[in-house]
């Protein structure tokens, strides 16, 4: 792994925690204010100047860092939530977004001082309020430490008997390079040396830390061990294995800074007393503390009370409650351990190559094809029942679900970016809109969350924009001055519906009209329904809006909204009623890769219809057909009236049936148009199809929405059912526009 | 330290384990990674390791949550636990001491000194 592909993974990362963030500022917004979710927003901007440091994005990190304080001290309780402070985070983390994708794109980081200072005062304001957070000590005395630290007593003799051990061999090796003794040296040296005189107390012991270890590093360093203090050792009966007994003092020469000795102390800090100078010039005592050493090894009568502290201080550690508290730490390890059925692995999630995750699908669909040549091969060799086959059928489904599971993704991480839009569109409109998010989980395939944002912030910017109107319209119209925007998405029947819903004044279709025929899209005489208007906004060349504003007519229009839409192999439909509100309804597959069809006969085509649109089948009944005009006919479908079909007017297919009652009507159900029946010679098979797309390889052609491999090795075009059912409804004479892709 | 010294990091965040990790597997360790405090009890609990790194903030179980829970059992009591740290200001460094971390490390780290930092502590 490179330094790129980490920087890939933390900028990945950015997405998520600026998600998490906005999460949890809407959560507190909406009154969830409690620690678990300042936590999480905390969490989420800390994680971000983590990385910002460690990949030095300047910018990046001091934004980050001032955010993050803010929200420290909001976690802390020193500064309280308000409105304007949430508004103040909420503005915070969209400059955030801003500095991310600057970092990310090498760009320019916004201008953010004016802002770093509002978050600095917003601090200030409440700082003087509140004590600062309950923080240890700058200097704790060994003293101090407390309690959940358990003293390493005697039930651990045996690695205290490994560290005796290893100390004395430490011992017999510096015994061997033993320097000349303190007066010695002040009168020999021919250089200059110096002395640091160290006593790690029982602390410095614990937690992991091991002397020896430092002691080893001042050795690398270049000092030698002068003398070790024994003197404080007491008779047996009376010693402690967790206290420091011992002192050393090392010489180094003068090309070694007191910094690098300080510096291997560091950890230990105040738990390991170091004096440095010359013995006459070393003060006895550097802290007032009892359990503080006697650093001087020559007056080793002062060791007598640090014993006698040391020794209390062992004691005092809570004898009594500790063994409880390890036996139930214990308990709940074990719980822990045992309660998964197999061994934990670290991690949670592990994060994949997008180009290995397709490889796999592909190969998945290769599967799914190839399976269907088997069966069909087996079939003909009259094994068709064979039980093997009908195994390998449900692994190859349940691995294709699996493989379109790990593309799925909840539908959360587009709809998350809605509130920033909201804000901008607000400051912009002066508009102010809330908004109502439902089945944010529902999960759809990652290519399709992809390229869905930019058609739904269309939408949504034209819900605010021509929508919901002014504060004081909607006033004087009796709704609340403030609009609703609702955004929902749910599955239903493989697909999923995708709801952008707002409580405006809805579409005027008297002025949509009109513009249409101003602009020449429908002449003034044509009779359209309310839906049929409705449409019209979708048309190209199409804009409502009196002044091209700087939101919705950004040289997107409808259109583009409705193509990138259709190129999901999606819907898009409107419900509008003047006064209350327009909502969009945009239906979407919920993969690309593969999808369930019914197979069917036309004449001499094989033809495709998904499973999805269809309802039911019938072989209808004389009785029930009628006749409407000279080429249409409708079928009475338990009372109901739907229009009939025929596909193979549509593929322009030879030698099919004609006459509803000689073939076989697959009810379908239609995002537009309704319900239509669809007149088919016969169903050979139901069965997953792998969806090649057309447009790769040939080009788009309207009612057909791609093609696949049969079990044969035969293409067989899929039904675009949407389109068909309305372009065959809306013409009754239908054009065989199908034939010239078959 | 005939053995290569086995590390278990303890971060959220990807990048900073991606990070470690880098830093680390360079230098001979052998390195394992945890999402959080709660998934690495889980690992401890199965795994054998030198010495733990362990981020402060995180979901679930936090940095010195873990500290406190290893140094309640007797199996990893006395195992060196190194914390990241943002801040290098003498109260973190003593809060983390006094929730029973070995050491700190200061993010952003310079790879040299994180090496340092592990030798320092590796038994």
């Amino acid at each position: 792994m490179n330094a790129e592909e980490i920087q890939a993974i933390f900028f990945a990362e950015c997405e998520e925690s600026l998600e998490a963030a906005e999460q949890g500022l809407a959560a507190c917004r909406d009154g969830t204010q409690d620690g678990d979710t300042v936590n999480a927003v905390f969490r989420a901007v800390h994680s971000i100047k983590g990385g910002a440091g460690a990949f030095g994005y300047i910018p990046l990190q001091g934004f980050t860092h001032t955010f993050e304080t803010l929200l420290s001290d909001v976690r802390d309780g020193t500064v309280a939530i308000t409105e304007p402070l949430i508004d103040l985070m909420l503005g915070a983390l969209d400059t955030l977004s801003d500095h991310v994708t600057a970092a990310r794109n090498g760009g320019e980081p916004p201008e953010d001082s004016a802002l770093q200072a509002e978050l600095t005062a917003a601090m200030a304001a409440n700082v003087g309020s509140a004590p600062a957070p309950a923080a240890v000590a700058p200097a704790p005395a060994p003293v101090a430490e407390p309690e959940p630290v358990a003293a390493p007593k005697a039930e651990s003799a045996g690695d205290d008997f490994d560290f005796d051990f290893d100390l004395d061999a430490l011992l017999d090796d510096i015994s061997g390079e033993i320097a000349p003794s303190d007066n010695d040296a002040a009168g020999a040296a021919p250089e200059k040396r110096w002395e640091v005189r160290v006593r790690p107390h029982a602390a410095a012991m614990r937690n992991g830390s091991e002397p020896l270890l430092m002691l080893r590093e001042m050795g690398d360093l270049g000092g030698t061990c002068a003398v070790c203090d024994i003197s404080s050792i007491p008779p047996l009966d009376s010693f402690d294995v967790g206290t420091g007994y011992l002192g050393w003092a090392f010489s180094f020469p003068a090309s070694v800074t007191e910094d690098s000795v300080r510096d291997i102390f560091d950890f230990v800090g105040d738990d390991c007393s170091l004096a440095f100078g010359e013995a006459a010039e070393m003060p006895p005592v550097r802290h007032p503390e009892p359990a503080q050493p006697a650093p001087s090894v020559v007056a080793a009568a002062v060791a007598a009370p640090v014993e006698a502290n040391a020794a209390a201080l062992v004691q005092a550690t809570p004898a009594t409650s500790a063994p409880v508290e390890t036996e139930s730490a214990q308990a709940r390890m074990a719980a822990n351990g045992s309660a998964p059925p197999a061994p934990p692995a670290p991690g949670q999630s592990i994060r994949i190559e997008l180009g290995k995750l397709d490889k796999l699908i592909d190969a998945v669909g290769e599967l799914v094809i190839a399976q269907a040549m088997m069966a069909q091969r087996l079939a003909g060799q009259g094994l068709a029942v064979a039980e093997e086959m009908a195994m390998i059928e449900g692994l190859t489904r349940d691995i294709q679900e699996s493989a379109m599971a790990i593309r799925a993704q909840p539908i959360g991480s587009v709809f998350s970016r809605v509130p920033r839009i909201l804000r901008e569109l607000a400051s912009t409109t002066g508009k102010h809109v809330k908004l109502e998010v439902s089945g944010e989980t529902t999960e759809l395939d990652k290519t399709v969350i992809e390229r869905l944002g930019e058609p739904l912030t269309h939408l949504i910017r034209n819900a605010v924009d021509h929508g919901i109107e002014q504060a004081d319209e909607r006033i004087a119209a009796g709704k609340p001055a403030e609009g609703t925007l609702t955004l929902s998405a749910e599955h239903r029947s493989g697909r999923i519906l995708i709801r952008i819903g707002d409580d405006g004044k809805g579409i005027d279709r008297e002025r949509v009209f009109a513009k249409a025929v101003e602009k020449g899209l429908v002449s003034p005489e044509t009779v359209m329904s309310k839906e049929e208007i409705d449409l019209l906004i979708f048309a190209p060349g199409f804009s409502t809006a009196q002044q091209v504003s700087n939101i919705s007519g950004r040289g997107v229009g409808m259109d583009v909204v409705r193509q990138n839409v259709k190129d999901l192999g999606g819907r898009i439909t409107i419900d509008s009623e003047p006064g209350k509100g327009t909502t969009f309804t945009l239906t979407l597959p919920l993969t690309l890769a593969i999808s369930d069809g019914m197979v069917v006969n036309v004449g001499d085509e094989t033809l495709v219809v998904p499973l999805a649109n269809v309802v039911e089948s019938l072989r209808p009944e004389p009785n029930e057909v009628q006749g409407l005009g000279a080429n249409r006919c409708m079928i009475n479908v338990r009372g109901r009236f739907i229009p009939v079909i025929p596909l193979s007017q549509s593929v322009g297919a030879a030698g099919a049936a004609t006459d509803p009652r000689d073939g076989v009507l697959i009810v379908v159900e239609t995002e537009g148009a309704g319900r239509a029946a669809l007149m088919v010679d016969a169903i050979c098979d139901q069965r997953q199809v792998v969806i090649k797309s057309l447009d790769t390889h040939y080009r788009s052609v309207e009612g057909v929405a791609g093609a696949t491999i049969l079990g044969d090795g035969r293409v067989a075009l899929i039904v675009d059912v949407d389109s068909l059912v309305s372009r065959s409804l809306a013409s009754s004479s239908t054009t065989a526009s199908l034939a010239e892709a078959a | 330290m005939s053995n290569t010294t086995r590390i278990l990091t303890v971060d959220d965040s990807p990048s900073m384990r991606a990070l470690l990790n880098h830093a680390l597997s360079g230098h001979g360790f052998d390195v394992s990674q945890a999402e959080d405090g709660m998934a690495a009890l889980d690992w401890l609990a199965m795994n054998e390791v030198d010495v733990v790194i362990t981020d402060i903030n995180m979901p679930r179980l936090d940095g010195f949550g873990l500290i406190e829970r290893l140094r309640e059992g007797s199996r990893h009591r006395d195992r060196p636990i190194l914390v990241l740290t943002t801040e290098s200001s003498d109260e973190k460094k003593a809060r983390a001491r006094a929730a029973g971390a070995t050491g700190w490390i200061v993010k952003p780290f310079d790879p040299e000194k994180l090496v340092a930092a592990v030798r320092r502590v590796a038994h």
